[in-house]
């Protein structure tokens, strides 16, 4: 069904977005305002289940056990809702950029380039702060993933399959270099640990660079429409008046900061980016600028289930999030390869 | 600015005093050197009855329960990261062994005629060939190269160095015996099992088993739980002083420790933390320790009574790298004094 909606719906999305919903403001109130209202509930259902969940009883005021709520269990689930939901919009974007859907930070070599960045840090500056890690991690992604955009316009690539597969030879390229420049200097297991995503250790004072994302997120509101002109293909693009060039390096900048800034402060949080908006597109269609609330929300959903599986299966232990979220993600990943080659999406 | 000039000339005055009273014992020595060379023969007499009553071939049953029989100790290769320290204080030089794993403190790190086997990751066993060792002191890390250590020389006797049986206090005494009869340094070995034994007595005559102690493992930003049965660093210890384990939970035996929140740690309420800080190995600069700043910078720790009294031990900084005896007898002094002051 999803399928055969896609296409017209893309073609008009370019100047109708505003149609589609005069005409679906005509429904009855309940079908408009009926998803949107058991998703809100839902979230807060699951945000209020993180900040109770924990091995502190928050609600002994008497004890300081209430203390933690602001020290630890807001800031975990403040976490959870910013880097689920930025990472979930990166792959979004990316993979409009690329006209691709297996496209994700991930699966390009994104993180991998970030991770590099970090390491040579860690290398030449051990001693050096978070925001300088971070500024390497960024400025370090947004180049590797320049670098793969360079090579997919030079070697026009039909099939949609091979797209991420050499985006992942690329990244492993990558991550094969860090492996050895980690193993030269004994940081392999410094890096294994920055690299594994994981909300232990987060609370008031540790979580705070996260905040930059919600500015990122905003931008991507904010431009959408331009994003799902690009997603539309150079020509296109070009023909409706955008600066093809600028959007693509824009919407590169926004996915290297936030995979920047998520990788260092959470780490790796393997296809998040690539599961959301698959499955949000294979309920509502391609719709960038009404899906992406929609996009936002499941990938808090989909981080916050998998920490909370985490950290309560072999409590008061708990097992690194992108641990959940890489055995989830590629189920999904193959279910998605499989119902492609059966319905030839994509 | 004057006060400086005048600390500097009163230490280049006390420099000067010193070096004065120096070079006349140095003189002073000199003038006794009959008597000094009599007791160097007297030692020379013992060493030589020593390793008359050792004379290889010398056979030995090695950690894993083998019977080994070493023919010399002409040429030595060495894997075990544990062995390191105390076969370099007993000039045991070796001929192979991975230089990439000897703490930085250890002379042979950077000793160029030693030829370097690289990392348990990378292991480069041409250089065992090219030594052609006689003995193979195998194990830790190196663990699962021993079929092709022995496989690059053929005609080299194999002392496994691993026993999962052992207690961590019974191997390291197990080690040193066992070290002291290959290399004919049973006497060494006896003094410094000694000397181990005197620094677990002490540290535990310090520990009020009233104070609840918890290990931890830093790395990377993060910290993690060691647990007190078989625990990466800190486990050795709870076994050797009966310590009190501020949580105990079964956890993995793995390197890296356990992922806990910091809420779990909190709320365990420790007395003590017991550190080891990963990160210190590699970071060049030995001042800082990121286990400190990582801990102490903490708000969900601030409560507990091990930040509020400072009451953290972190392990030298190349514990990671050493783990041997002489590191255990570091820890327990360190251990002894930070529990005297904070008991």
């Amino acid at each position: 069904m999803a399928t055969i909606a896609e296409s017209p719906t893309r073609v008009t999305n370019v100047t109708a977005g505003r149609v589609t919903r005069r005409y679906s403001a005509q429904q009855s109130p309940l079908r408009r305002y009926g998803p949107a209202l058991l998703a809100t509930v839902f979230t807060v259902a699951l945000l209020g289940l993180s900040v109770f969940t924990g091995v502190a009883d928050i609600t002994d005021t008497a004890g300081g056990g209430s203390d933690f709520l602001w020290i630890t269990r807001i800031p975990r689930t403040v976490a959870l809702v910013l880097s689920g939901a930025s990472m979930a919009m990166a792959g979004l974007v990316m993979q409009l950029l690329t006209q691709n859907r297996f496209v994700e930070p991930t699966t390009v070599g994104t993180t991998e380039w970030a991770g590099l960045g970090l390491l040579l840090v860690y290398v030449f500056f051990p001693m050096s702060g978070l925001l300088t890690k971070m500024g390497a991690a960024i400025v370090f992604g947004f180049v590797g993933t320049m670098i793969f955009f360079a090579f997919l316009q030079k070697v026009k690539l039909k099939s949609s399959l091979i797209v991420p597969i050499v985006g992942m030879m690329f990244g492993a390229v990558v991550s094969a270099i860090s492996t050895f420049i980690a193993i030269r200097f004994n940081l392999l297991q410094t890096l294994g640990a920055w690299f594994a995503g994981r909300f232990t250790g987060i609370e008031v004072g540790r979580y705070e660079p996260l905040w930059i994302v919600l500015i990122v997120c905003a931008l991507v509101v904010v431009l959408a429409d331009r994003f799902t002109c690009a997603g539309l293909g150079k020509d296109v693009a070009t023909n409706v008046g955008l600066n093809y060039e600028r959007v693509v390096l824009l919407g590169v900048g926004l996915v290297s900061i936030t995979t920047g800034v998520v990788t260092v402060v959470v780490g790796m949080l393997p296809f998040l980016g690539l599961i959301v908006p698959n499955l949000v597109s294979m309920v509502r269609g391609d719709n960038l600028r009404t899906n992406i609330p929609w996009v936002f929300l499941t990938g808090i959903w989909v981080v916050t289930i998998c920490d909370l599986i985490g950290r309560t299966i072999i409590a008061p232990f708990e097992v690194p999030v992108s641990l959940v979220l890489g055995a989830v993600g590629s189920v999904v990943f193959v279910v998605m390869l499989l119902r492609t080659r059966r319905t030839n999406v994509g | 600015m004057t006060l400086t000039k005048r600390h500097s000339t009163f230490a280049m005055a006390g420099v000067a005093a010193l070096a004065l009273v120096l070079s006349g014992c140095s003189s002073a020595g000199g003038s006794q050197s009959a008597e000094e060379q009599q007791s160097e023969q007297v030692d020379q007499a013992v060493e030589d009855a020593a390793s008359a009553e050792c004379a290889y071939p010398v056979t030995v049953t090695d950690m894993a329960g083998n019977e080994v029989t070493i023919e010399s100790a002409d040429s030595v290769a060495v894997t075990d990261n544990r062995t390191f320290a105390v076969l370099n204080e007993w000039g045991v030089q070796p001929t192979a062994a991975p230089r990439t794993l000897m703490s930085p403190q250890n002379s042979w790190a950077e000793d160029e005629t030693i030829l370097d086997t690289g990392s348990h990751a990378e292991p480069n066993f041409d250089q065992v060939i090219a030594a052609d060792p006689t003995v193979i002191i195998n194990g830790y890390r190196y663990r699962d190269h021993a079929e092709k250590m022995q496989e690059a020389a053929p005609d080299a006797a194999l002392v496994e160095m691993d026993n999962a049986d052992l207690s961590p206090d019974e191997y390291a005494i197990a080690q040193v015996t066992l070290l002291g009869e290959v290399f004919c340094k049973q006497d060494e070995a006896a003094a410094l099992i000694d000397q181990f034994h005197t620094a677990v007595e002490d540290a535990k005559a310090a520990y009020d088993p009233a104070m609840t102690v918890m290990g931890l493992v830093t790395n990377a930003n993060e910290i993690r739980y060691s647990n007190p049965a078989d625990g990466r660093g800190a486990s050795i210890f709870f076994n050797l002083l009966d310590l009190t384990p501020a949580l105990d939970a079964e956890g993995s035996t793995n390197h890296q420790g356990d992922d806990i929140s910091i809420e779990a740690i909190a709320e365990s309420n420790p007395d003590f933390f017991l550190v080891l800080d990963r990160d210190a190995a590699v970071t060049s600069d030995g001042e800082t320790t990121p286990a400190l700043e990582l801990i102490n910078g903490s708000t969900a720790l601030a409560g507990v009574p091990a930040v509020q009294n400072q009451a953290i031990y972190v392990m030298p900084a190349d514990y990671y790298l050493t783990e041997d005896i002489y590191a255990y007898i570091d820890v327990l002094g360190g251990l002894q004094q930070a529990f005297t002051e904070h008991k």
